[in-house]
């Protein structure tokens, strides 16, 4: 064996048994506090979803009548034994099978690859003995409301501080120093306006004296129309948001009427439950108003799948239920961050949610369709889609004339010219949305298929066996997930249900949908959120590090009527959020992974922000806001990258590059890479050539190479060169040739740098 | 000043105070190798055991083939067609009702007679360098979660990737090109989760190639610059590296920020280098043809222009999605995919033996899982098989595995693993074992853990190898 002293990084433990159990040891601890009592949230609940559940979980066709995730079965006397006694470990059922030395006898089984390590065993075993106390899954519970721990009372600004501060000393940590001014209103301005600080504002922030002058930065960002772009991008990214629908569906809806709606929403801070509710079912509300119809774009935009009408209804029945699948998915896990869709074939294996559940709430989408809809009053829009209604079916009867029946095709013309005329608003604009009308596959005679809709009539779904939609189980009624009800659950019954759907995100289940957008908002101003999967709250999903807070931020969310920019302003107001992001000394050596927050977390610039930043640093940045998109390989536009086109089964190369979310799905959170591909980018691309020649253009007449490398800094840095940068700059302009080209690839050099790419 | 006492306090470490802060990750530890060698290599030349291989190409039949049809002949088949006897009754993702099957003839082939079917003529010719393993299991008949098993080696997709260790563990052999890469006519299933390097150092990551086009401008957008000289642009990235390096000094050690450095390095190398290895028209036709015209064929042949080049790790997804995937019609499919593939594969081991490369790169041929011996009811009328997650067939070839053989057994069905079985670990550990590395000794210190590809688990199979 060859080993050399330069790879210490590479850490060898030779003896393998201590590794193993050094690695168990915090493997099973995600949280930094090792104590000598064992949290059945912590501790056990995991060992018992990983290890146990797939046999012993929520499936009603579990191999075991045992059910380990409620503790009634766990404790119940089957023929005068219990899985588990408390406080007797002889006695506890469980504690013999997993430590039983007959391989045959040994749970879990020994070939179904998930053996208990020695720890989780000691683990199991200290739980029996303290009593075996249980706990239901976290993010089921109802908001506690915590206490306020004291923590740091002189570094602590707001409570999010003494909670976090208050788990840092429990750990020996101490927080990182406050950055520097002109590092904040950089980290400020991304945060919210996904755009760096002008440098004029740059320099009025760092020579503000007034006591209030970080609050009057803060609110001056909430309230200036680019928080609605840049925020409205993040749940985009939630709804797969797309500019193309498939072509198949001959739509004349905008998209971006939707996109425009959620950037507004964004910037009047319309209350998150409102919010939501438009988006689920503005059809079905009282009163909306017509600027609000195109928030069903969320629901209007999904992703359809081909449905080849020449096969047999089983097949076309399966695409269908793909879709509402694809539907059920993406509600549940934006608001609710459950994995509901894995219930389609059988109960969830981790998660109380059985495939009732699922097929209860497939029945709502069975129920709603797509439509566009003219932005006019309702009974013009109507006549409206009547009459395109009537102008389609012609087109189709004229397609399927004879090529040389010009007559024929003269006549149908004519008919629909005239219909196009005598219809006032025929071409007004229209957004996509729902409509309460319900879906039946049936057989058109022996060879075809047909889709058969029943405008204004819902349907119950039966439950399909297996997610077989040709195998029927028994109907299931339209109700909401029984393991989110403390009652009865409530049936979706109004319509669609899909206003009853909304309505219950907002009350028996407001718990959890505030947990869910209070951590998404969160992991975008920290990089990581309180729970680092952001769309599975499930018991698969990661455990809060800080569950007190997520549930004090959750409860205060709701106590002011679900104001996000409230949020937004206490999360960048916190001395938690003002810490600077170097990673080194005692946090980095206990808490490499900054889930404590002993510092903010580096993050890179995302795409939109990346080429938008160009654009700014330039002052080529184009502010008009709204309308259709732009295709983003033009690359004279100006325009905020927000507005590029997004083209679901064909995204743009740069987008793509930069890890942009593939529109197909619910995109929980980006996954940043950092890839040759991406600097090829940067090193080559006309566009950013062209950004850096017209930055290099616009200080040209700048006299001496040390002004204009000062310039540049301040336009795109936002600082003063140090001496050490000055002389490299001065170095590199100074040399023979075109001057133009020579600060053109100066300049080009700089857009290039990590301290353009990354926020500190 | 009272509103902002606290700002303007952070001191700039010493790049010595930074260094000292060891047991925090090796970020520190890297950093200090960056700074002495200006090396992307991270850990170059590791080598804890006598090896053979020094680069892996991965042949991933995205989707999943049946192992029966092509290396695992199962007469008791024909025996029990439309029955369902108890061996056979196991569960997989979706119902599957009796057995069917496969209408595809076997031969022993080769001076070694280990049965090929017909539908791989030309691979059937290399069948005495090629080691069946016919035991292969995993746990998840799930594409998402399989990919990710057979990739990452767990269904977390917060782990490395194999080949994100492997270019750990060994660097690069060319500084010019990537360590890892991931050719795919389009995308598959999880896309980039799949060659993700998670925690370790992000130069890792596999660098995705959709190679749908083959022009290498169009492979690779913005491969070149249209208007700057190389010069100009060497004189840009050295100004770039340098002012880097001090925004580096000055933020403690940063993964991200290291890794980007180096990648900007490796992009402006690639520039050329891409251009060259990347450009398929410097074969000759003889060789274009041995190889055919399909999207795998191309992969298969830049597959191998990419090893030469010193690539550690070439990975080359079947297709777009999951083509192998054949719930429905699955004679018919199986006819087609193996048409389309068996040429290429074969061209590509004959290529590689002539060019002498065979004996140091192994190849790893394979699915996320097989399929079910019994027929899928949920779709296509009973014509296709499901998922198989219980056993399967993968074969090596070259880098120091033996040749002509096959190892483990399934049932009489070809359904499930019974003599031999192989586990993942295993597979991952042998593969890792081939190049040199130990799969218990190749660790990663992350949030206070030593992190492995095969975790807890993982036997090298010393009996395949040569």
């Amino acid at each position: 064996m060859k080993s050399s002293g330069s790879y210490r990084s590479v850490h060898w433990i030779t003896d393998r048994s201590i590794a193993v159990a050094v690695a168990m040891l915090i493997f099973v601890v995600p949280q930094m506090v090792v104590g000598s009592d064992v949290d059945f949230r912590r501790d056990i609940r995991p060992i018992l979803s990983d290890k146990c559940f797939q046999c012993h979980g929520p499936d009603a066709e579990r191999e075991s009548d045992l059910r380990l995730d409620l503790a009634e079965s766990v404790l119940a006397q089957r023929d005068g034994v219990a899985a588990v006694v408390p406080h007797d470990v002889q006695r506890s059922l469980l504690y013999q099978r997993i430590t039983s030395e007959d391989v045959d006898d040994r749970m879990p089984p020994v070939d179904s690859g998930k053996s208990l390590t020695p720890h989780e065993i000691d683990l199991l075993r200290q739980w029996i003995e303290q009593g075996a106390e249980w706990a239901g899954h976290w993010s089921f519970e109802k908001l506690s409301s915590p206490e306020i721990p004291p923590g740091d009372t002189d570094w602590s600004r707001n409570t999010i501080d003494r909670f976090v501060s208050q788990r840092l000393s429990e750990a020996g940590l101490t927080p990182s120093p406050a950055v520097d001014r002109r590092t904040f209103i950089r980290r400020l301005s991304f945060d919210l306006l996904g755009l760096p600080p002008m440098p004029s504002d740059v320099d009025a922030f760092v020579c503000d004296e007034r006591p209030d002058a970080v609050e009057r930065l803060v609110d001056r960002y909430l309230s200036s129309p680019a928080f609605g772009e840049r925020w409205g991008r993040v749940w985009l990214d939630l709804a797969r948001y797309t500019d193309t629908t498939a072509e198949w569906l001959n739509s004349t809806g905008q998209a971006w009427l939707y996109r425009d709606w959620v950037v507004r929403a964004m910037n009047e801070d319309m209350p998150y439950d409102h919010f939501v509710r438009l988006q689920l079912a503005a059809d079905a509300m009282p009163d909306v108003a017509i600027e609000d119809l195109p928030a069903l774009g969320f629901l209007g935009l999904s992703p359809t799948y081909w449905k080849e009408l020449r096969l047999s209804p089983d097949v076309i029945k399966r695409v269908v239920a793909d879709e509402w699948d694809e539907r059920i998915d993406t509600v549940s896990r934006t608001f609710l961050g459950l994995t509901v869709s894995c219930a389609r074939c059988h109960d969830h294996k981790f998660d109380p949610i059985s495939s009732e559940d699922y097929y209860a709430l497939a029945g709502v989408f069975a129920s709603s369709q797509f439509a566009d809809r003219p932005l006019l009053p309702e009974a013009e829009a109507k006549h409206v889609m009547q009459a395109r209604e009537q102008v389609h079916e012609l087109e189709a009867q004229r397609d399927k004339l004879k090529r040389d029946d010009t007559e024929g095709r003269q006549a149908i013309e004519q008919q629909i010219a005239e219909i196009r005329k005598s219809t006032l608003h025929f071409d007004a604009v229209s957004a996509h949305v729902m409509q309460d009308s319900s879906i039946y596959v049936v057989a058109d005679g022996p060879d075809l298929t047909k889709l058969e809709y029943r405008e204004g009539e819902a349907r119950d779904l039966p439950k399909f066996e297996r997610g077989n939609p040709a195998s029927d189980g028994p109907v299931v009624e339209r109700r909401f997930l029984t393991a989110l009800s403390s009652e009865e659950p409530r049936r979706l019954q109004h319509g669609s249900g899909r206003l009853d759907l909304a309505d219950a995100l907002f009350s028996e289940a407001r718990g959890l949908t505030a947990r869910v957008i209070v951590n998404r908002i969160w992991e975008q101003h920290f990089g990581k959120g309180l729970v680092r999967t952001p769309s599975d709250f499930g018991s698969q999903g990661d455990p809060p590090s800080h569950p007190e807070l997520l549930d004090h931020l959750a409860a205060e969310l709701i106590r002011h009527d679900w104001s996000l920019k409230r949020l937004h302003r206490e999360i960048v107001l916190s001395s938690t959020y003002r810490q600077s992001s170097v990673a080194d000394g005692e946090g980095q050596a206990v808490d490499p992974a900054n889930r404590l927050l002993w510092r903010m977390n580096r993050r890179r610039l995302e795409v939109e922000m990346l080429r938008d930043a160009m654009l700014a640093a330039t002052e080529q940045l184009d502010r008009c806001q709204g309308g259709p998109a732009f295709d983003l390989q033009d690359t004279s536009q100006r325009r905020r990258t927000l507005y590029g086109q997004i083209a679901r089964r064909d995204l743009d190369r740069v987008l793509r590059l930069f890890d942009f979310p593939e529109p197909t799905s619910h995109a929980p959170h980006r996954v940043q890479t950092t890839t040759p591909l991406q600097q090829l980018f940067l090193l080559n691309a006309p566009f950013v050539q062209q950004q850096a020649e017209s930055l290099a253009l616009s200080v040209s007449n700048i006299a001496s190479e040390q002004e204009f490398v000062r310039a540049c800094y301040r336009q795109l840095f936002h600082r003063d060169p140090d001496e050490a940068e000055l002389a490299e700059g001065v170095a590199f302009l100074s040399t023979e040739g075109d001057r133009i080209a020579t600060s053109t690839d100066y300049v080009h050099a700089l857009l290039g740098l990590n301290e353009f790419l990354y926020i500190d | 000043m009272t509103g902002h006492r606290d700002f303007d306090q952070l001191a700039v470490q010493s790049r010595r105070s930074m260094l000292r802060a060891l047991g925090g990750g090796m970020g520190s530890v890297a950093l200090a190798d960056v700074l002495a060698s200006d090396s992307n290599v991270v850990a170059a030349e590791l080598s804890h055991v006598r090896h053979r291989a020094k680069r892996v190409i991965q042949l991933f039949m995205n989707g999943g083939p049946f192992q029966c049809d092509l290396f695992d002949p199962k007469p008791l088949l024909e025996k029990y067609a439309g029955q369902r006897p108890p061996a056979a009754d196991l569960r997989t993702e979706r119902k599957t009702a009796g057995l069917m099957p496969s209408p595809f003839r076997f031969e022993p082939r080769g001076e070694s007679g280990v049965p090929v079917s017909e539908l791989l003529p030309h691979l059937s010719t290399c069948i005495d360098d090629i080691c069946v393993l016919r035991s292969v299991h995993t746990e998840n008949p799930n594409h998402g979660p399989a990919l990710l098993l057979m990739n990452n080696g767990t269904i977390l997709p917060t782990r490395p990737s194999m080949g994100a260790w492997m270019s750990y563990g060994l660097g690069t052999e060319n500084q010019s090109l990537p360590s890892y890469v991931v050719l795919c006519p389009g995308r598959p299933v999880r896309f980039s989760i799949l060659w993700t390097s998670s925690f370790l150092p992000a130069e890792h990551q596999g660098t995705y190639i959709n190679h749908s086009e083959t022009a290498p401008e169009k492979l690779i957008p913005f491969l070149r610059n249209e208007t700057r000289s190389v010069e100009a642009q060497r004189r840009q990235l050295d100004l770039m590296s340098r002012l880097n390096q001090r925004h580096l000094e000055q933020r403690a050690d940063d993964q991200q920020l290291e890794g980007r450095i180096r990648s900007m390095e490796t992009a402006f190398r690639m520039q050329f280098a891409a251009t060259e290895a990347f450009d398929l028209n410097q074969e000759s036709k003889s060789v274009r043809e041995e190889y055919g015209e399909s999207h795998f064929s191309n992969g298969c042949l830049l597959a191998r222009r990419l090893v030469e080049r010193g690539v550690r790790f070439v990975q080359v997804y079947y297709g777009n999605g999951q083509p192998w995937d054949t719930h429905n019609k699955h004679n018919e499919s199986a006819r087609k995919l193996c048409l389309d593939a068996d040429r290429p594969m074969a061209a590509l081991l004959k290529d590689l033996k002539r060019r002498g490369l065979l004996d140091d790169t192994l190849v790893v041929w394979g699915g996320e899982f097989g399929r079910t011996p019994t027929t899928e009811i949920t779709e296509g009328a009973g014509s296709g098989r499901d998922h198989n997650h219980h056993g399967f067939t993968m074969w090596m070839a070259g880098g120091g595995v033996r040749g002509g053989m096959t190892y483990g057994e399934t049932d009489d069905f070809g359904f499930k693993a019974v003599e031999n079985p192989v586990p993942l670990p295993d597979l991952h550990a042998t593969i890792l074992h081939l190049l040199g590395l130990d799969h218990e000794r190749l660790t990663y210190r992350y949030a206070g853990r030593d992190f492995r590809l095969t975790d807890v688990s993982g036997r090298v199979l010393d009996e395949i190898i040569a």
